[in-house]
């Protein structure tokens, strides 16, 4: 094993357990605002929103730099990728993480994870120093992830052209160069987590400008809002697209199948995706009536053509890839598999969502969540625990589907499905979202709530186990020397 | 000397920082709305009977003015901008007004004679009033007034507060306002929903529209550009990575 390819083994271990850890703690923080909401026990309303602020930003947090971690460490099968890079933004990841969970826990910042304006300038009972901590940590973390997106980029392109890496030759007939899904699917995903950061980067600037300008500056809502969304929307859906990158590289490759070679329609469904996913974010935005008409339209066709290709390709792909054939299951196949499946539940639900005749009945509704814990909790989690797995099993041990790994699987599914009812059920009872508290008149609520932290709590318990048999694995390679 | 620099670094960022803390946007007229006023017990200006806040909102919304009647400051003008805007408005019998003193030393004599000088004392629409919980009353409302013992007199805002028939404060407005606002003021007390969105000023220069009030159309502004910022920065670093990674490829 040479030391650059342990590095980067080791490296990727680092993040899974850091990742990890991260994701059991923000998995509590999440079952005790539902016990909450229960009223089985009591939070104050500062501590419930502190709560939900430090649960959302750490999951889209990690989640998104578990995408990259699988992506970066394929990505060393088609290109040189550096791992100086790597290191720092693992060095900048921990430390603004750091510095958020100070923000929210000793600073009692509490905006929810949008910070929409002209929130982190209230007093919500936060500390005074807490908006600009978070501003700071928000711009450490995005330095952190903007670099090692820019530098995996300019790594593809030092090999691919730019129409190899977009796959543009597929268009025609018999390209002399085949791009592999997985470089066409970074590359695109890549362009819009740029874009996304940057989205953020404008926003930090412009909380900042106003922080120091005394009252001389004061921002636009509404650009704001489109600025959140732009980077928020975005980069929830970029990094299912990083998990999806990932299991068209080894989806096969563990199913004892070929692998996914390139075609026209996958190249056309990822250039389009790559499009609409950036405009799709405008849907969040249908209740705000001073943006043009126009605009909220394109965010519904958007919203409509960006889940479409990607998904039906992809959809297409995995079924025909095990339709009628002998696969060989293992605990990482069966975890992209339910995963997908996890990704297109939750894309139906947010594009009946992103409707505008139907937004006016979800809108702020506990469907929100619904949807979008569907396809991260039973979905983008699946891919990145499924690639983790791999990962960990791939230098130590065999992948083998064990009754143990079976009754692991049933309950993640069963605790999955059961949390997440209770959220679509209550959305289709127009039970808010983002109340610490219900009150008297929306007496299924708590009831939801409970049944909701009851089967996270079994999904808890599933996520545990994998987190064992994953860590342990991962400590192993982390002592590993180069001889 | 990198030390030095270090410190000397940090302590400017931090008392920047904390120097920037005390000076952002004020939102006081956002403070304790949705909260529910003091039903505080009234004595009213040519009603025998004892009344209270709760008794009033019941019948109508309320809008609220807090003076009281030794003030030499803004509680005339406040007082008479209000009738002014009242008497202006197209139609104002949804709701009631009702003047309270915050000052102990306030009688009911001194509120009638208040009453008289805007020449209201027979107006049903009008309620001059003290109570004898105002401490409770200003606090649910979070106006808080500061007694100059050297001129005798509060430094006070001038402030209105809107309350709906559930007695829950939906607006206040700081400073002697326009008829305009006082109509959005209305309108939010009988749960009228009223769209808003801030007029570009010179402090608010990216604004997304620009909306010219005398051909009542929206412009786009200088925060669209914003908005498609990101899409235009990737597209120029593609572009740079590209041309560079083929010069390193040549």
């Amino acid at each position: 094993m040479n030391i650059d390819s342990l590095k980067l083994k080791k490296i990727s271990a680092l993040w899974i357990i850091v990742i990890l850890v991260l994701f059991i703690a923000s998995i509590v923080l999440g079952i005790l605002m539902r016990l909450n909401q229960g009223k089985v026990i009591e939070q104050s309303p500062l501590t419930f929103y502190t709560n939900m602020t430090t649960h959302g930003l750490t999951m889209i947090g990690i989640w998104f730099a578990a995408g990259m971690v699988a992506v970066n460490y394929l990505l060393q099968r088609y290109v040189k990728t550096s791992y100086g890079v790597n290191l720092f933004a693992f060095i900048l990841t921990v430390i603004g993480v750091v510095m958020l969970w100070v923000t929210t826990y000793a600073g009692k910042f509490s905006t929810g994870w949008t910070f929409l304006y002209p929130l982190p300038f209230r007093d919500l009972g936060s500390e005074s120093w807490s908006t600009p901590l978070f501003l700071i940590s928000l711009t450490i973390l995005g330095v952190g992830w903007l670099v090692w997106s820019v530098s995996l980029m300019a790594q593809i392109f030092k090999k691919y052209t730019l129409a190899q890496a977009f796959a543009w030759q597929h268009f025609k007939s018999n390209p002399t160069v085949e791009t592999p899904p997985f470089i066409l699917i970074t590359t695109v995903t890549l362009v819009g987590v740029i874009a996304s950061l940057i989205a953020a980067v404008i926003v930090i600037v412009l909380y900042f400008a106003e922080y120091f300008s005394h009252g001389d500056f004061v921002n636009d809502a509404l650009l704001m809002k489109n600025l959140i969304y732009f980077f928020g929307h975005t980069i929830a859906n970029e990094m299912l697209y990083l998990g999806l990158a990932v299991i068209y590289e080894i989806f096969g490759e563990v199913s004892d199948r070929p692998k996914w070679k390139m075609t026209w329609y996958i190249s056309l469904a990822w250039n389009c995706a790559m499009v609409f996913i950036l405009t799709a974010f405008f849907h969040h935005l249908y209740m705000d009536f001073v943006q043009p008409q126009a605009l909220q339209i394109v965010g519904q066709l958007a919203s409509y053509l960006a889940s479409i290709p990607s998904a039906a390709v992809t959809v297409f792909s995995i079924v025909a890839a095990v339709y009628g054939v002998k696969v060989r299951w293992s605990i990482v196949n069966l975890l992209f598999f339910l995963g997908v499946a996890g990704w297109v539940i939750g894309g139906l639900g947010a594009v009946i969502d992103a409707t505008i005749s139907n937004n006016i009945m979800l809108h702020n509704t506990l469907w929100v969540p619904a949807h979008f814990h569907t396809y991260n909790a039973m979905g983008n989690v699946l891919f990145s625990i499924g690639f983790f797995y791999w990962f960990s099993t791939q230098y130590v041990d065999k992948l083998v589907l064990s009754k143990l790994t079976k009754y692991t699987l049933t309950l993640l599914i069963v605790g999955g499905i059961g949390f997440l009812m209770a959220f679509y059920v209550a959305g289709a009872n127009s039970i808010p979202r983002r109340y610490s508290t219900y009150p008297v008149e929306l007496t299924s609520g708590p009831y939801l709530a409970k049944v909701g932290a009851l089967f996270a709590t079994i999904y808890l318990i599933a996520i545990l186990i994998f987190f064992y048999n994953i860590a342990k694995r991962c400590f192993v390679i982390l002592s590993a020397s180069s001889r | 000397m990198f030390r030095y620099f270090v410190c000397f670094f940090a302590l400017t960022c931090f008392s920047f920082l904390g120097y920037a803390n005390d000076n952002h946007s004020d939102f006081r007229e956002e403070q304790n709305l949705y909260g529910k006023i003091y039903n505080a017990p009234l004595g009213i200006v040519g009603n025998n009977k004892v009344s209270s806040v709760e008794e009033l909102y019941n019948q109508k919304p309320l809008i609220i003015a807090l003076v009281f009647t030794r003030c030499y400051g803004i509680c005339n003008p406040f007082l008479l901008q209000l009738s002014e805007n009242i008497k202006h408005l197209q139609s104002n019998s949804d709701f009631n007004i009702l003047v309270i003193s915050f000052d102990p030393r306030d009688n009911l004599q001194d509120m009638t004679n208040l009453s008289k000088q805007y020449g209201l004392e027979n107006n049903l629409q009008w309620n001059f009033a003290i109570t004898d919980s105002i401490d409770a009353f200003i606090n649910s409302i979070g106006f808080i007034p500061k007694w100059d013992s050297v001129i005798k007199q509060f430094d006070h805002d001038a402030l209105l507060v809107g309350v709906n028939e559930k007695g829950l404060i939906t607006k206040n407005l700081l400073g002697i306002r326009i008829v305009e606002d006082v109509h959005k003021m209305i309108s939010s007390i009988n749960n009228v929903f009223t769209p808003s969105y801030r007029l570009p000023t010179k402090s608010n220069i990216f604004s997304c529209f620009n909306y010219d009030p005398k051909t009542q159309t929206n412009r786009p502004g200088l925060g669209l550009l914003f908005v498609a910022l990101p899409a235009i920065i990737t597209f120029l670093i593609v572009t740079i990575i590209v041309i560079k990674s083929k010069r390193t490829v040549s």
